[in-house]
């Protein structure tokens, strides 16, 4: 993909949010955001949609996507630009090493665990259905 | 400005024996956006009638914008936006005979708005309002609420008859517009989406107190379920905002613990389970 113009922000419908999830909303962002950066789907340099499109899009709190972003911003993934808002910063912090991406995932996982557990659903039909899962998204 | 909007010391407001404000401490930042949170008869309605003077109480003060609730001045009036969990009023008239009633009060009426939200949320122009659906009056209601755009708004359970969708606009309405300039809300629901979607600071009530009061993604990293024995639970109890309940050999409490400190206590007490829980199940078994 070649970098978009200036007014081709990323579309705020990239995200989504689940309220009761046990996660606050700016996590949620915070952890979508940096899984799209480390994987790729949001390319260095390219801008985020902005803060009034992503809440009125997903109908939260302008200051909920603020605080995604400027978080994104301390930990060095996002960058503000001038005219541009927050792009993808071009020099990542690092690129991410596989063990720092499954850091990334465990979180999520961990609240599956937890689902799991209450539903009672054994560890081998959970595997077998985070297996196919995987398998379904090739 | 770090001014309060509402500040509520000891307040006592008592119908014919029955306490609704036991007591009660409040105060509201400007700029804040809080949820009330409480089960039917917690005290949500009646704190907010009496934060507008629409009730008097027996003891302790109350000041919105500075004024006494008593005696608002006109300046406040105009910053103020109400709307009441129910509004069988103005039946008589249609839609636009009673907003332009209300325009008479206002120096600042918004005409466009009011006009695109009667649109957007296609309430008959024509229809009386005793004619209309309990949605309707609602979503009627809070048009004119919104249309002097007030900085203040005092919502209770503003969303209660209308369905998903209905809300979900409501929510965007308040996001774009309110909530972009910087305006004060306080309102009451028992929805916890839509809480989680816009507030910033959540305020929980339980028999006319506040019972706590927090920012709403501190909260929601805080809130978790605790499982162990209840030996090793008791060690706990500072964290603790509900009684044990004991099966046997494990038992179980709703506690609120600093994220930092999470991660400290699963090392030092391996044998207890800390498990996050969503604000609904918290809310629930706190104020139970």
């Amino acid at each position: 993909m070649s970098p978009p113009p200036p007014s081709q922000n990323a579309p705020p419908v990239l995200f989504t949010v689940t309220p009761q999830a046990g996660v606050p909303i700016y996590m949620q962002l915070v952890e979508q955001i940096t899984r799209m950066v480390a994987g790729g789907r949001l390319a260095a340099g390219e801008a985020l949609p902005s803060v009034r499109d992503v809440a009125h899009a997903l109908v939260i709190n302008p200051m909920t996507v603020s605080k995604a972003y400027s978080l994104l911003e301390t930990q060095g993934v996002l960058a503000r630009q001038r005219g541009l808002g927050m792009v993808v910063a071009l020099h990542q912090p690092q690129r991410l090493l596989k063990s720092e991406r499954l850091n990334l995932l465990r979180p999520v996982l961990q609240r599956a665990a937890e689902e799991a557990a209450q539903l009672e659903i054994d560890r081998d039909t959970a595997v077998r259905l985070f297996d196919k899962i995987l398998r379904d998204k090739k | 400005m770090n001014t309060n909007i509402i500040e509520m010391q000891s307040v006592v407001k008592s119908f014919t024996g029955k306490l609704a404000l036991n007591r009660l401490d409040f105060s509201l930042a400007s700029g804040k956006i809080v949820g009330l949170l409480g089960r039917n008869g917690a005290g949500k309605s009646t704190l907010m009638e009496c934060v507008l003077g629409l009730r008097g109480i027996q003891a302790g003060t109350i000041a919105l914008c500075g004024d006494d609730p008593n005696a608002l001045s006109q300046a406040t009036r105009g910053r103020l936006g109400y709307v009441p969990q129910q509004t069988d009023l103005f039946g008589w008239m249609t839609a636009p005979q009673m907003l332009s009633f209300f325009k008479a009060f206002y120096p600042v009426w918004n005409d466009n708005k009011t006009n695109a939200l009667l649109d957007r949320w296609s309430i008959s122009r024509t229809t009386l309002i005793s004619r209309l659906s309990g949605g309707e009056k609602q979503r009627l209601a809070i048009i004119r609420a919104l249309a002097h755009e007030p900085d203040v708004l005092i919502l209770d359970e503003p969303v209660a008859s209308l369905d998903p969708a209905g809300r979900r606009d409501f929510l965007r309405e308040l996001v774009d517009s309110v909530i972009a300039r910087n305006a004060t809300v306080l309102f009451s629901t028992h929805i916890l989406t839509d809480l989680e979607r816009v507030a910033v600071d959540v305020a929980m009530m339980k028999s006319g107190k506040i019972l706590l009061q927090a920012e709403l993604d501190t909260l929601s990293a805080e809130a978790v379920r605790l499982t162990g024995t209840e030996p090793s639970l008791k060690k706990l109890q500072a964290y603790l905002l509900t009684n044990l309940v004991v099966h046997g050999v494990t038992a179980t409490a709703v506690a609120r613990i600093p994220a930092a400190e999470q991660a400290q206590l699963r090392v030092q007490h391996p044998e207890i389970t800390i498990e996050h829980m969503s604000l609904e199940d918290f809310f629930i078994e706190v104020t139970a």
